[in-house]
């Protein structure tokens, strides 16, 4: 059989493409990337197992699982809580499927693990003027006072589901969104970041 | 004053002299300055007619200076951005403005349908219900088109938006709505206290009454302590001051809905500016300072134009520079009325009366009246004249009826607090005798009010509550309110007894003459609100609905209390007694475009892609909406001559040779635990304990009322984890249906489930050569022949060298078929490579019209027959139904009505006339009966062109189908006109025994 040309096709590709966006006076207020590099994992309590898996989480991975929504991270790895007894095991690199079987193993019994690196595409978003690009679409309330640092919030942005962690006080902030939905929330993002100039980068 | 602006004074006001701004009304040029709006610079031009009033066509002038304006509305801007409905007093001038005026045919001056005034024994209130009564028949082709035509008021655009419209959120602790001094000062006592703090005002500068009146705070005008608190609120962090912004709702929550008009003030928006901006603002307190709309008084002609509110002469004046005209008479019936009179003085202008029906006025504010002014106390405006505009006006004195020429005259009625928003989540106003006007009654949770919007009517009053009320919102907020200074302002005169309406007396030369408007913009008159009373409209919601009183797009903000207090009157009640409407979200209107935002067009709602949609781009694909997913619906080929022809050939091709097509839009969720497979049986009619770890199978779900849902193949990868499809358009109703069953009906279960529909690019591979082309994508070292991977198997393996793959062998084409799903990512490069792979097998994509002809040739029920009102065995599924187990829908679905063995069940059509076409919708009749609803046996579902057959086939809901398969029955569908004999046959046209997918 011959090669076969395989080539991946990250979730923005063809439209998160490296330039300068909307406004072009200034420095840009938004800053916008696609993380390409992230694997994510579903990872789902078993009946009864919450206080076990806190446990084997934080001697395995050394960090204590979120209980409201926040995000926990250490190194490369994060966790971000997507609901009661459900988390978004994170980690830079890597392919899902070894993540998935990673967690499967060192959980073992404890959770359920569902490999979902390539259902979210992530946005990186950042900049002077990030958060009231923002405000055009995500009805919670992101100022300092609020939401800081390790904050994560489940909402929507125009009938678009969204998982959103902040990373620093930059303010830099992700943006999961489901694969399918990518075009449609890139457009709002663009739009609604063009008054303040946006500047695209390449995929991490 | 310059031969452009005759009416413009010489000096003063809040306007930018150096900026002049030329404009257009009704074609002729004007100028203006920067700072007026388009009413001031009218007004500075000399207009005095702006409009022709709704039913009567009256000439109309400016009433007021600000959003409570009833009268002066114009159509702005031209071609796709003409705005109808727009108040000249809020438009801000710009360079270029172009506006006109509506509601007049020929011309303003002159206008046709002005004979309605004349006609106006006709048209009085309840005018439509009682002529256009009968007969009804004439309602819809002759009464409605020439009421739309004689009513109404402008032009819509007729075009397509060319603007961007927003939509934003925004929280704070303190909101405060309305930037007059009352505003100012709670805003300026929760920001230095700290807090978060959101101020916004309707009109494009701050300070309200601030910018009317020559009022001294400390030693400096208003204006410029406006302007210092604005300055110092905009140093504060976490303040966020908003010009032209209206709060025009309250809703749950502490959410209010304003709306800023970020470009409205230009002649289009800068680039990446949208025209309006749609606020949900979430405050933890509220401030209500919206302050309070003087009210005018209903006396015989108080509509012609000349005629204006008493402040907002002041307005005009003192803001923007200009007098409405040279001989101002004055007609109040408060303090507050004189301050006008003594305005006009300081500029200049002649005032040869004021005329107060109140029988005497403290001598400190007679006193400060000009010699040359008459004042006339016990007095009233009983008619006005003048032919289009303010000519003289006759006074009914105690000494009897004089004329008095005057060119213009201020009104003065009283002030009603603009309550409006506290009435947004079901708060009654209250009246209150001292002010005699409504204040806000019971607030809701978080709203408070300050100012004259709680009936303080005297500038320090404002001030002081202003500060006090700050400070109670910030501290409820959570905050330590801090004391600030504030400069002294005295307490101005501010007495007022009401007078209502002047009435005509018993006596023959005393008559108030001439219509007198209560609710100028749906022109109700105080004697069709005195009908209404009389045909026993008393209670004031029926008043306001017989009347259309207050109805306008102005909610009566001039009117409302004038016309209570008229039907109080006429029932021997006080205002209090006979209680008020309350008024409703939006304070004023809101554009259609404002709300929608961003969500039109394209955006209307997002639109979900497959992983092969780029691929199928190229290929020239035809897309189709299915839910929110976008599908490839067929793929055209050069030459192709329809839509048929190229659903034909890839039905064809999947036949006889392979095709491909994306179903990554199937619902896909992950379910795991050592309960799954309990769960599923549980959610499921038919058994899932059974299935084999590496088997797929079919399956179908009820609602808790017995009907199916939904259905799809799951298959098993282990024991405790089963992969699960739904169908497209169910995905998220399952997903939640099955939260529901778990969280709420079966917590006890352990089992965990995650939708994967987005993990996952699936693509169906159906056709003779469909294992050919699927051998040169899976990983060679896994087996599929057929016997190694038979029908209904399933696998996790690898394809495409190494990347995680799954294969199930399912068909819904009735073909060989596989579905191979991929991790998204590679979705785009496993569509080119089954091309690639294909090509020597005859590959083809195809497309849903495709899919759809295939299931009907196979006999697969999918949405059209699962509508929700189909039961399993209507389906031909009661084999599914296990009896060994409990599910969901198992006791409902054995309701008497559902086990009819009458009901319409699943069965397969097709035309006695080979040549005769099918139609979904049509209905059963026997051959030899009348098509009517009484033979009425069932419905056809779904039909198709079978290329396969060469006609045309169909699968319907008959009753007792199954028993009479080999019978025929008529199709009627009267809609299209189509009346075809079909044979009743067996659901499935294609391959009955399933040898082709076996094979």
């Amino acid at each position: 059989m011959a090669k076969l040309d395989v080539t991946p096709c990250s979730a923005l590709q063809g439209l998160a493409i490296p330039g300068r966006y909307g406004a072009a006076n200034g420095g840009p207020g938004v800053l916008l990337s696609e993380r390409a590099d992230l694997a994510f994992a579903a990872v789902m309590v078993r009946k009864g197992a919450g206080e076990a898996l806190t446990r084997r989480v934080r001697a395995v991975f050394g960090l204590d699982l979120p209980t409201t929504s926040r995000r926990a991270a250490r190194g490369s790895l994060a966790f971000v809580w997507a609901g009661p007894g459900h988390w978004l095991a994170v980690t830079e690199g890597g392919d899902g499927s070894s993540f998935e079987k990673l967690l499967r193993h060192d959980l073992s019994n404890l959770a359920s693990i569902s490999d979902q690196s390539d259902g979210w595409a992530v946005v990186r978003i950042g900049g002077v003027r990030a958060r009231d690009a923002l405000a055009k679409g995500v009805p919670v309330d992101l100022n300092p006072r609020v939401f800081t640092a390790g904050d994560a919030a489940i909402t929507t942005v125009g009938h678009i589901g969204v998982h959103l962690w902040q990373l620093d006080e930059a303010p830099t902030y992700e943006f999961a969104v489901l694969r399918s939905y990518t075009a449609a929330f890139w457009r709002w993002l663009i739009d609604s970041a063009a008054e303040f100039g946006a500047a695209v980068k390449g995929p991490s | 004053m310059s031969a452009l602006q005759p009416f413009r004074l010489p000096s003063g006001g809040l306007i930018d002299r150096s900026r002049m701004l030329r404009f257009r009304f009704d074609g002729d040029e004007a100028t203006g300055f920067a700072g007026d709006t388009l009413a001031s610079a009218l007004l500075a031009k000399g207009t005095r007619i702006v409009g022709r009033s709704f039913k009567y066509h009256r000439p109309r002038g400016i009433l007021s200076a600000g959003s409570e304006e009833p009268n002066a509305l114009v159509e702005l801007r031209s071609d796709a951005r003409r705005e109808p409905n727009t108040k000249a007093t809020t438009i801000e001038l710009y360079e270029g403005l172009e506006a006109r005026s509506q509601n007049r045919w020929p011309s303003l001056k002159f206008d046709v349908l002005a004979i309605n005034s004349l006609l106006s024994p006709i048209f009085v209130a309840g005018f439509y219900y009682k002529t256009f009564m009968w007969p009804s028949s004439c309602w819809e082709k002759l009464y409605e088109p020439i009421i739309r035509r004689a009513a109404g008021l402008g032009r819509a655009a007729g075009a397509s938006d060319p603007d961007r419209y927003e939509h934003a959120y925004a929280f704070c602790d303190v909101l405060v709505i309305g930037a007059g001094p009352a505003g100012l000062a709670a805003a300026l006592v929760a920001a230095c206290s700290g807090a978060r703090v959101i101020i916004c005002d309707e009109d494009f500068c701050f300070g309200g009454r601030l910018l009317a009146e020559r009022r001294d705070m400390g030693g400096t005008p208003g204006h410029v302590w406006t302007r210092r608190v604005v300055d110092e609120l905009t140093s504060l962090p976490d303040v966020r001051v908003m010009p032209r912004t209206t709060v025009f709702g309250v809703y749950d929550g502490g959410t209010y809905g304003a709306l800023e008009r970020v470009a409205d003030h230009l002649p289009a928006p800068l680039p990446y500016q949208p025209r309006q901006r749609l606020w949900k603002i979430v405050a933890k307190r509220a401030v209500l300072a919206t302050g309070a709309i003087e009210r005018p008084i209903v006396f015989g002609g108080n509509d012609r134009p000349g005629i204006m509110l008493a402040s907002a002469i002041r307005s005009y004046i003192n803001r923007f520079a200009v007098v409405p005209g040279g001989r101002i008479a004055i007609f109040t019936n408060t303090d507050d009325g004189w301050h006008t009179a003594f305005d006009l003085a300081k500029v200049g202008i002649k005032v040869p009366a004021i005329i107060d029906s109140r029988p005497a006025v403290s001598p400190q504010l007679a006193a400060q009246a000009s010699r040359a002014t008459r004042i006339l106390t016990g007095s009233q405006v009983v008619a006005t004249k003048g032919r289009n505009a303010l000519r003289a006006v006759t006074v009914r004195t105690p000494h009897g009826t004089k004329e008095i020429e005057v060119d213009s005259l201020g009104v003065s009625g009283g002030w009603d607090p603009a309550v409006h928003l506290c009435c947004h989540r079901g708060g009654r106003p209250v009246w209150n005798d001292a002010i005699a006007a409504f204040v806000p009654g019971s607030l809701s949770k978080g709203l408070m009010v300050a100012g004259a919007a709680n009936g303080m009517l005297t500038l320090a009053a404002c001030l002081f509550e202003g500060v006090r009320v700050g400070a109670e919102a910030t501290q409820a907020a959570g905050f330590t309110a801090k004391s600030i200074d504030l400069p002294k302002a005295e307490d101005e005169a501010s007495a007022a007894t009401p007078l209502w309406h002047v009435t005509r007396s018993k006596g023959k030369v005393t008559r108030s003459k001439g219509k007198a408007f209560v609710d100028f913009q749906n022109d109700v008159t105080a004697d069709d609100v005195a009908l209404a009373e009389r045909e026993g409209f008393r209670s004031v919601e029926h008043l306001k609905r017989y009347t259309t009183l207050g109805m306008a797009t102005d909610q009566g903000k001039t009117a409302n209390v004038n016309g209570l207090a008229i039907v109080a009157a006429s029932t021997g009640r006080s205002v209090a007694e006979t209680g008020t409407t309350i008024f409703r979200p939006p304070y004023t209107p809101v554009a259609i475009g404002a709300l929608a935002g961003p969500h039109r067009g394209e955006g209307f709602r997002p639109a979900r892609l497959t992983p092969s949609h780029a691929w199928a781009e190229e290929q020239n694909a035809v897309f189709v909406e299915t839910g929110l997913w976008l599908r490839a619906q067929y793929f055209p080929r050069t030459g192709d001559r329809d839509w048929l022809e190229i659903v034909n050939r890839e039905v064809r091709s999947v036949r006889s040779a392979v095709g491909f097509c994306d179903v990554s839009t199937l619902g896909k969720i992950d379910v795991q635990g050592p309960d799954a497979a309990l769960f599923l049986d549980r959610l499921y009619i038919n058994n899932w304990s059974t299935l084999a770890v590496g088997k797929a199978r079919y399956g179908a779900m009820l609602r808790e009322d017995g009907f199916v849902m939904d259905d799809g193949t799951t298959s098993r990868l282990s024991d405790d984890r089963f992969f699960m499809t739904t169908t497209t358009a169910n995905a998220a109703k399952v997903f939640q249906h099955m939260e529901f069953c778990h969280q709420v009906l079966w917590p006890e279960l352990d089992v965990q489930f995650v939708s994967v529909t987005d993990q996952w690019a699936q693509y169906s591979v159906a056709g003779p050569r469909a294992r050919d082309v699927l051998a040169g994508i899976v990983d060679a070292r896994f087996d599929i022949s057929n016997e190694a991977f038979p029908y209904l198997a399933a696998a996790e393996l690898a394809a495409l060298g190494g990347i995680p793959a799954r294969v199930f062998r399912i068909s819904f084409s009735g073909e060989l078929a596989y579905e191979i799903a991929v991790p998204a990512r590679f979705g785009d490069a496993l569509a080119r490579t089954l091309m690639e792979v294909g090509a020597r097998f005859g590959i083809a994509p195809y497309g849903t019209e495709t899919l759809g002809v295939m299931r009907i040739e196979k006999g697969h029920v999918a949405g059209n027959e699962i509508d929700g009102r189909t039961t399993a065995r209507d389906l031909g599924l009661a084999k599914l139904m296990s009896t060994r187990k409990d599910y969901i829908g198992r006791i409902m679905s054995n309701r008497s009505a559902l086990l009819d063995p009458d009901r319409p069940t699943l069965t397969g059509f097709k035309p006695a006339d080979k040549s005769a076409r099918l139609r979904a919708g049509a209905h059963f009749v026997p051959v030899d009966g009348p098509a009517s609803a009484d033979n009425d046996q069932g419905v056809m579902t779904s039909v198709a062109f079978s290329p396969t057959l060469g006609h045309w086939i169909g699968l319907g809901l008959l009753t007792s189908g199954p028993e009479r398969i080999g019978g025929r029955v008529r199709a009627v569908d009267p809609v299209r006109n189509n009346d075809v004999e079909v044979e009743i046959c067996a659901p499935c046209f294609v391959d009955p025994q399933g040898e082709r997918l076996r094979g």
